[in-house]
């Protein structure tokens, strides 16, 4: 657990996003501890991938800061952003249609060798897109689509990784997977999430924070929030429930 | 039936289609017309292509309809033709315009002690602008009495005059103790505009973090050739002209390529990039473009038409046996299976092909191409994995405006260089676009060999069956409805 204020590598401060004339966030703060898993909870439409976004550059914000390892990024264009070491799995994969996987990966080289030094690394993790490595995004099944975008974001050397909805539209036995990749990023980086399964979530975060309606509305410690049904009800829908035992059994 | 067995099908029947109208052309026309035709037709493709393919390219990322690329087209002859021809012009101006870049690119130099400037928000705001103005009358003072129209004049009169002594055309430049002050002056107009443009005393501003000795490199580089160029405008006009020809000749097409690539560059970082989110202000604006740099050159060369002198390689009269004689002697007109055909456009040929050869590489193999084909789909993850998509945008369209400059000068000596010489192409470019599909550089490659086929075959059953020679025109645009009618998004395009 984090005390010490020093110890956020990214700290999110009252940001306000317009998207056109919406106001999406109102007053967004984040804080993501260096070496942990932070979840962004909400309903759909919330405002958790705007802020991802917002982070990111994609959506510059009106009001607030973002600090990120020191240094105020807010305003900064979404490529200088990249480059401070952020890697970014957006929520729709955005994997490039055109380009085949390896390309895929080379493109998001920062420098030269980067996929070298760390293919071993990716394809461990992600076997299969080693076989796939000649085949266009676009021939990619769904679950293929998530692995290499998240692949791609472990090419260059990053400190924080944020990773919008990674089971979106993922088998079940995908999704265990998915989580085994990211629980073992962990120890390696730091990781900012957005995750509508609870379960995944619960299982892999250390803490939370709930955005309802543009407000990041509650925070604190995820083993604290699997207990609180009530608030679990109040902002993340009926839909979502609780893990059990039986979950949580793998 | 299952999506690629169709798509087999189709490709089978359009080869036998294709197929089907060679052979009968081949059978009507004769061995000996259908060659003539069909290399008249590969000629027009490979200008076609040269100007089609920066379209698609600057279309698929960045959903840019460039109006002004006939223009560009017309100012890469103009500037090859000039270079070849009389370079007085070229190196009379050149000082000039390196000064001012050279002030004007002290930017990423200047703009880190500005931006830290205490400056109240009015005087933000008035800053820039006074710079601009104070800038614009220095650079008045700069060009003062300036003799452009003499400089432009010189080539004009070298074009109608032949000599045997190639220095009897070349004019004086300004005595250089009358025109060193203009680059000065103008270097001063470029940084009051650097200083303009660096928003002094916006802290929100982000600077470069690169060290002062990289961010120098630029300025300094351009100072120094400043200088060089000032001193040497009679000289190395001479030294162009005392050039073999053909090696000047090969030179007016890098000149001419590489001053379409900087003007690109320019052109977008200047007037289109501030103008992406209102993407149909882009059309207007390039239009508008066409139109005033269609009546600069009027104005600098007066609205005739030059006819460019060959370089030697395709100057001698005569006719070759064989390409290896051809390059020996430098006949104008090479037999090539009882057909004889002018050398100088199997030059042209030869250069759409190596310029399609070097696209698809650059595409297909380069980071740059991998960026390209990632950007036409979603500009913003590209972004997101750190690389700077406004300068590729910026690079890419530089590239296409090059290629369009290289087309112009490829057909200065053999089409009339005159200010509207460019719009017929730009016309079949954009038809060429559209055919080949949006975006896709073999669409465009193809698309332009059809209509360079159609135009020649349009141009030749004119002739026999005596319509009118419109009737070439009109097949390309008839070639264009057949295709959208039974393929809208061309013949290469992508459904989205």
């Amino acid at each position: 657990m984090i005390t010490n204020p020093n110890e956020y590598l990214l700290s999110v401060e009252g940001i306000d996003t317009y998207i056109g004339q919406f106001h999406i966030l109102e007053d967004v703060s984040v804080k993501v501890g260096k070496g942990s898993i932070t979840v962004l909870l909400g309903r759909n439409g919330a405002g958790k991938t705007t802020t991802l976004k917002t982070i990111m550059g994609l959506t510059p914000p009106r009001n607030g800061r973002v600090i990120f390892d020191g240094q105020e990024i807010q305003g900064k264009r979404a490529f200088n952003i990249a480059n401070l070491g952020i890697g970014y799995v957006p929520e729709n994969r955005a994997i490039f249609r055109a380009l085949t996987v390896m390309e895929n990966l080379k493109l998001a080289e920062r420098k030269k060798g980067d996929l070298d030094r760390h293919s071993e690394m990716i394809f461990e993790l992600f076997p299969d897109l080693e076989r796939l490595s000649k085949l266009k995004g676009n021939q990619l099944s769904g679950g293929q689509q998530q692995m290499l975008a998240v692949a791609r974001a472990l090419v260059p050397d990053n400190k924080l990784l944020l990773i919008d909805e990674p089971s979106e539209g993922l088998a079940p036995i995908l999704i265990q997977q998915m989580m085994e990749v990211i629980r073992k990023l962990k120890e390696k980086t730091t990781i900012l999430l957005v995750e509508q399964n609870f379960i995944m979530a619960s299982q892999l975060a250390e803490r939370y924070v709930i955005i309802d309606d543009g407000k990041s509305v509650h925070r604190g410690l995820m083993s604290d929030l699997v207990l609180n049904e009530e608030l679990i009800h109040q902002y993340l829908g009926a839909s979502i429930q609780a893990p059990t035992k039986t979950s949580e059994a793998e | 039936m299952s999506h690629s067995n169709k798509k087999l099908l189709y490709t089978i029947i359009g080869i036998v289609v294709v197929a089907a109208i060679i052979f009968g052309l081949y059978s009507y026309a004769g061995q000996e017309s259908f060659i003539r035709t069909v290399l008249s037709g590969l000629t027009l493709g490979s200008l076609f292509f040269l100007v089609a393919a920066g379209l698609t390219l600057i279309f698929g990322l960045m959903d840019v309809l460039n109006f002004a690329h006939g223009s560009m087209f017309m100012l890469g002859a103009y500037t090859g033709w000039q270079f070849f021809t009389n370079p007085t012009f070229i190196f009379g101006v050149l000082p000039l315009i390196l000064a001012f870049a050279a002030g004007v690119m002290l930017v990423p130099v200047i703009k880190p002690m500005l931006v830290r400037l205490n400056l109240s928000e009015t005087w933000q705001k008035r800053l820039p602008k006074l710079m601009y103005l104070a800038a614009l009358i220095v650079a008045v003072f700069a060009v003062w009495k300036f003799d452009i129209l003499g400089l432009a004049d010189t080539a004009m009169v070298a074009a109608v005059t032949t000599s045997s002594n190639p220095l009897a055309e070349l004019s004086a430049q300004e005595p250089l103790l009358r025109f060193m002050w203009r680059p000065l002056l103008l270097m001063i107009s470029g940084a009051l505009v650097a200083v303009g443009i660096s928003k002094p005393g916006d802290r929100t501003e982000i600077t470069a973090a690169e060290p002062l000795k990289k961010r120098l490199i630029l300025p300094i580089v351009l100072f120094i050739l400043t200088i060089v160029f000032t001193l040497v405008r009679e000289s190395a006009a001479e030294a162009v002209l005392l050039m073999n020809g053909n090696l000047r000749f090969l030179l007016a097409i890098i000149v001419a390529t590489l001053f379409g690539f900087l003007l690109g560059a320019l052109i977008e970082v200047t007037m289109i990039r501030p103008l992406y989110v209102r993407s149909f202000f882009i059309v207007l604006m390039t239009l508008g473009l066409s139109y005033v740099i269609r009546e600069l050159v009027s104005v600098l060369w007066d609205p005739l038409a030059y006819q460019m002198v060959r370089p030697p390689l395709f100057a001698q009269p005569g006719r070759a046996t064989s390409i290896a004689d051809w390059l020996m002697n430098g006949y104008s007109t090479i037999s090539i299976a009882g057909v004889t055909f002018p050398t100088y456009r199997l030059f042209v040929i030869a250069l759409g092909f190596v310029m399609f050869i070097f696209v698809t590489v650059l595409m297909t193999r380069s980071r740059l191409g991998m960026i390209i084909r990632a950007g036409v789909q979603d500009p913003q993850m590209v972004e997101a994995l750190g690389i700077n998509v406004k300068s590729v945008f910026t690079l890419v369209f530089a590239l296409g405006v090059a290629l369009a400059a290289l087309g112009g000068i490829g057909a200065a000596p053999f089409l009339p260089v005159q200010p509207g010489m460019g719009d017929q192409y730009q016309m079949q470019g954009f038809i060429t676009v559209v055919i080949g599909g949006m975006g896709s550089y073999v669409g465009a490659f193809v698309g332009a060999i059809i209509l360079g086929m159609a135009r020649a075959f349009g141009d030749y059953f004119a002739l026999k069956w005596q319509l009118s020679p419109t009737i070439a025109e009109a097949s390309t645009v008839i070639i264009m409805i057949v295709v959208l009618l039974l393929r809208p998004q061309g013949l290469f395009g992508k459904k989205d």
